[in-house]
C-alpha cells in the first residue's frame, strides 16, 4: 500500500481538513488514479470512523470533521472520476423520514453513495411516505435509503415500505434503512431489504444490490 | 420482594419525594448515556446483576435510543415506563410528548439535569472552541443544530422552571442569535413518574404506559411501539 494512501486514510480518520487537499494532489501527481485515492484512501478511512462511532469512541463532531475532510478530497477527485468514464453505478433516493429533522447521517450516506458512483437524489429531511412514493415514480431509482435518529420516528420507515407496496413500486427498488436506533431486526420486521450500521456499510450494501441486478 | 429504583439523574429531583415517602433505595446513574446508548445497556446491566436477591426494579429511563434494548431481567422483575426518552417522563405523559412533537418536530429540549450537567448547545460550543478554531467550531454547531426551530425548557413544576430560567435563557439567546430558535417554557408534570413509583409496582402485566419484564425476560425495542 502506498504511503500517501495510508496518510489520506489517517487524515480522514483524524479529520485534518487542512491537510487533505495537498495529500490528494500529491497522490494524484505520484501516478495514483482518482479511484485509487477514493477506494484505498478515503473509503477505508471512513470505515474506521464508522466503526469507532458505533463503539462510542468517536462522537458526532469528529465524524462530521472526517466527513468534511473526505468531501474536500472528493471535490478534487470528482471531475477526474467523471473523466475516467466511470459509469454511474446506479441511482439512489435518500431521505430522513417524516417527523425527523436529523440529517447528519443521511448526508454522510449521500456522500458515501456519491463516492461509490451513485447518482443520488436527496429528498432532504422530514420526508413523508407519500413524498418517497412520488420520488420513486419520478426518478425510478435502484435504491431507496431512509434514515431516522429517533425511536419516535423510525416507524415511519415501515409506513414508507407499505406505501411503496400499495403503489406497486416495492419490487422495483431495494430499500435500505439506517440511523442510531435502527437495527437489522427492525429492517426485517418492516420488510426492508437491508440495514446499514453506518455510512460506509450503506455504500457497500448499495453496491452489492446493483451489481446483483 | 425488595423494591429498587435504577434511574437517570435527570429524574432524581422529581423521583426523590416519592422515594423518601416509601423508603425505596435508589441508584441514579450519571447523565448523558443517551448519547452513547451502546454503553448504557452494560452499565445498567451491571447494576441489576449486582443485586443478589430477586427484586423488583423500577427503571427510570425511556428507551433512550435503544439504551434499554437488550437489558436482561435475570432473576429480577423490571418495570419500565413506555416512553421514548425522558422528555415524555418530564412532560408527564406520552400524549403530551406527542402533542409537542407534532406541534414542532424541530424542538430541542432543556431540563434542569441537562443544564446542570452541561448537555446543551452553548456548553458544547464553548468546548468546541477549546479544541478547534472558530470557523470549525461554528461549522460543527451549524451542522448539528441548524434544523431545530425551538428551544423548550421543561420542568415538572413552576418552581423548577423559575430556578432554571436564567441558565436556559442564556442558552436560548445563543441559539436564537445563531439559528433563530424560539424559546418556550413548558410546565410538565410528575404524574408519569409518580404512577411509575407508586402504582406500577402493583401491575402483573404490561399496560399502555408501563412494561413489566418478568424474570428471564429482556427489554426489546418493539415493546415501546404504540
Amino acid at each position: 500500500m502506498s504511503e500517501v494512501l495510508v496518510q489520506i486514510s489517517t487524515t480522514v480518520i483524524e479529520g485534518r481538513l487542512k491537510d487533505i487537499a495537498a495529500l490528494t494532489n500529491s497522490a494524484l501527481s505520484s501516478g495514483l488514479t482518482a479511484k485509487d485515492v477514493l477506494d484505498k484512501g478515503l473509503m477505508p478511512g471512513m470505515d474506521v470512523v464508522g466503526a469507532e462511532f458505533k463503539k462510542g469512541k468517536k462522537f458526532v463532531p469528529e465524524v462530521l470533521l472526517s466527513a468534511r475532510t473526505m468531501q474536500t478530497s472528493l471535490d478534487i477527485l470528482k471531475p477526474m472520476l467523471a473523466e475516467a468514464g466511470e459509469k454511474m453505478t446506479g441511482k439512489a433516493i435518500i431521505g430522513t423520514v417524516k417527523g425527523d429533522l436529523h440529517d447528519i447521517g443521511k448526508n454522510l450516506v449521500g456522500m458515501m453513495l456519491e463516492g461509490s458512483g451513485f447518482e443520488v437524489v436527496d429528498l432532504g429531511k422530514d420526508v413523508s411516505p407519500e413524498k418517497f412514493v412520488e420520488a420513486v415514480k419520478k426518478e425510478k431509482p435502484d435504491i431507496v435509503a431512509m434514515s431516522a435518529l429517533l425511536t419516535t420516528t423510525m416507524r415511519s420507515m415501515g409506513h414508507t415500505v407499505t406505501a411503496l407496496k400499495e403503489a406497486g413500486l416495492r419490487d422495483g427498488v431495494k430499500i435500505m434503512i439506517g440511523g442510531a436506533p435502527v437495527t437489522s431486526d427492525f429492517a426485517k420486521q418492516i420488510g426492508a431489504d437491508a440495514y446499514a450500521a453506518n455510512a460506509p456499510a450503506a455504500a457497500e450494501i448499495a453496491k452489492k444490490f446493483v451489481s446483483a441486478n | 420482594m425488595p423494591l429498587y429504583i435504577l434511574a437517570c439523574r435527570v429524574l432524581q429531583s422529581i423521583m426523590e419525594p416519592y422515594l423518601r415517602d416509601a423508603n425505596i433505595p435508589a441508584t441514579f446513574m450519571e447523565y448523558g448515556f443517551h448519547r452513547t446508548p451502546q454503553l448504557m445497556t452494560p452499565a445498567l446491566q451491571e447494576e441489576l446483576d449486582r443485586v443478589v436477591e430477586p427484586s423488583v426494579f423500577i427503571i427510570g429511563y425511556g428507551l433512550c435510543g435503544n439504551g434499554l434494548a437488550g437489558l436482561k431481567a435475570g432473576q429480577h422483575t423490571l418495570i419500565a415506563p413506555r416512553a421514548d426518552d425522558c422528555i415524555t417522563l418530564l412532560l408527564g405523559s406520552y400524549e403530551s410528548y406527542i402533542r409537542e412533537f407534532t406541534a414542532e418536530p424541530g424542538t430541542y429540549y432543556l431540563t434542569k439535569g441537562w443544564l446542570e450537567s452541561g448537555s446543551h448547545p452553548l456548553k458544547e460550543y464553548r468546548e468546541l472552541l477549546e479544541k478547534y478554531d472558530q470557523e470549525t467550531a461554528d461549522w460543527i454547531m451549524d451542522e448539528q443544530y441548524r434544523n431545530y426551530k425551538r428551544l423548550v425548557l421543561v420542568a415538572p413544576d413552576q418552581a423548577e422552571l423559575d430556578a432554571c430560567r436564567a441558565k436556559a435563557r442564556e442558552v436560548a439567546d445563543f441559539c436564537a442569535e445563531r439559528w433563530g430558535f424560539q424559546y418556550e417554557e413548558k410546565l410538565g408534570s410528575d404524574a408519569f413518574v409518580k404512577t411509575l413509583i407508586t402504582e406500577a409496582c402493583k401491575l402483573t402485566e404490561s399496560t399502555d404506559d408501563f412494561l413489566i419484564i418478568p424474570p428471564g425476560g429482556e427489554i426489546k425495542q418493539e415493546m415501546y411501539w404504540r
